[in-house]
């Protein structure tokens, strides 16, 4: 069990990029629509997170420097603060939704109303935060959050055609019934969610809260290299699902509640409160991430003491940040907005937080003043570079798309 | 001062010939005790005759990875030097010039051996 523990962190972290609120509905859309179409894309991003998030947790673990401190000082003040407002509205966006997510999940299990779920469960995203210690909370929500392995076992049980699947994935097509536009969005949806900024801010700022050391650099790769491909293999399994079940019968996915449609006619009740325990945990996992992501960036920009290593008092303009954040999510949520629509548009602050994330990382992780003997080697500089140039065209890609798509209608 | 009086400013010698752009400062940390530290004095500046943007790192570090991108800020910054706070006889707005016989000196810090 504590070799499972271990790995918390990687995985409550890939439950925040690949599984988080959006990201359930977007991968159930796009299986309902594309089918496995777009599974190239996820494994794209999955190597792309994989690969960086190690170089970021390597930097936290070896010079003891969280991401957005790395970023302040090899950009500068002035393009350190454009990412800083970019990641800061996608962080509070994705909040936002997440805690309307909670709010959906409590609702799809209790039928109550959502506007009465959303401010107990703000309150508990707070609660949290300011109370629990970091590796409870990592290690909770990451264990449950992992029941959503449900949508892999109901695939298994609906016993697809697998050599269709197989096709689909493999030799991809866009459907006649959907443009070329519209693919190419979902595409950069899915890769921007793989990538999502607040996963190597979450990451980088949690091995410095777990206090990991040059001497952890193999818990931090066990981390990385379990925590995405399952969160990659989750997000693959719900559009796996809604491919078999959905598509055929052409029912558009709009809610949580059609997400969870193929896991019910697989397995029953008790395969469906198995999902709803696990999107129960992936939206609250990922509030707390959005939430501390919020507080990590504005610390680590600022240079204000943060953590939660730290008493509250301690790293009082980091709690009291997060705790304005968490605030202002609820009053959007107060607006009636829906909260998945929430998070597509956070793709468009992706464009300008995606390059200006990763480019100091690759930076940093060749000094050998920070790294010492633990800097990049040739391969991984080589796919840095190539991964580098995917990011900057999905995000060139990313705003034209959105107009051109009306957000993938 | 402060730091974004220097940082941009154009370069001149004694003579009024432009030599580059303040790219960045250099500090060492040599003044009055303090708590942690000892108070940071500015060293000298960082003039590059070809850039003006940031170097990155590039300038004080041995880095050579990732090839590409090590090699554009390179290039962009060939010919960068380090002029020492001495050297500097005027600064105004925008403008700094340097005193006659000043000095370049290599912008890399010597090799670290600590570990980090």
């Amino acid at each position: 069990m504590k070799r499972i523990f271990a790995v918390a962190l990687g995985i409550l972290t890939a439950i925040g990029g690949f599984v988080d609120i959006g990201d359930l509905v977007t991968n159930a859309v796009v299986g309902s629509r594309f089918g496995l179409g777009l599974v190239w894309v996820v494994l794209v991003g999955v190597v792309g997170i994989c690969l960086y998030a190690n170089m970021a947790g390597r930097v936290a673990a070896v010079s003891g420097r969280a991401t957005f401190e790395i970023i302040r000082e090899r950009l500068g003040p002035r393009a350190g603060f454009a990412n800083l407002a970019a990641s800061f509205l996608i962080n509070l966006l994705t909040l936002t939704a997440e805690i309307g997510g909670v709010a959906l999940a409590l609702q799809l299990a209790s039928g109550v109303d959502p506007m009465l779920w959303v401010p107990l469960a703000a309150f508990g995203v707070w609660i949290v935060v300011w109370r629990a210690k970091f590796d409870l909370l990592e290690n909770v929500t990451g264990m449950l959050g992992l029941t959503l392995i449900v949508f892999a076992v109901a695939l298994f049980l609906l016993s697809p055609d697998w050599g269709s699947l197989a096709g689909q994935a493999l030799a991809p097509t866009v459907p006649s019934s959907e443009s070329v536009a519209t693919y190419w969005f979902y595409a950069v949806a899915l890769f921007g969610a793989a990538m999502t900024p607040y996963e190597v801010f979450f990451f980088s700022s949690g091995a410095i809260e777990e206090g990991w050391k040059r001497k952890d650099l193999m818990t931090e790769r066990l981390n990385v290299f379990v925590g995405f491909p399952l969160g990659g293999l989750l997000s693959i399994a719900i559009a796996g699902c809604a491919a078999v079940v959905l598509l055929p019968e052409a029912i558009s996915v709009t809610s949580l509640s059609q997400v969870v449609l193929p896991v019910a006619q697989a397995g029953g009740t008790v395969a469906l409160s198995f999902a709803i325990v696990g999107i129960l945990a992936a939206t609250f996992g990922a509030a707390l991430e959005t939430t501390l992501s919020s507080g990590y960036t504005l610390a680590q920009y600022f240079g204000w003491s943060w953590g939660k290593f730290r008493r509250p008092a301690r790293a009082a303009r980091f709690h009291l940040s997060m705790i304005v954040c968490i605030v202002v999510g609820v009053l959007i949520l107060f607006t009636g907005v829906d909260p998945i629509a929430v998070t597509e548009y956070s793709v468009v602050f992706s464009a300008v937080a995606l390059p200006l994330t990763y480019l100091p990382i690759l930076l940093v992780a060749n000094d050998r003043e920070y790294m010492g003997t633990e800097v990049n080697g040739r391969g991984a500089n080589a796919l840095g570079v190539v991964y580098l140039v995917i990011i900057l065209i999905a995000a060139l890609a990313a705003i034209p798309l959105l107009i051109l798509t009306g957000a993938g209608a | 001062m402060i730091l974004s009086d220097l940082i941009g400013a154009q370069v001149a010698d004694a003579e009024g010939t432009h030599v580059g752009t303040v790219v960045d400062v250099r500090f060492v940390i040599d003044g009055n005790p303090g708590q942690l530290l000892a108070d940071a004095r500015l060293a000298g500046l960082l003039v590059s005759p070809h850039g003006r943007s940031s170097t990155w790192g590039y300038e004080r570090s041995g880095a050579t990875g990732p090839w590409p991108i090590a090699q554009w800020l390179r290039w962009l910054h060939r010919g960068l030097f380090l002029v020492h706070w001495e050297d500097v006889s005027m600064v105004d707005v925008g403008r700094v010039a340097l005193r006659a016989g000043y000095e370049r000196h290599d912008a890399a810090l010597g090799p670290r051996t600590s570990d980090g």
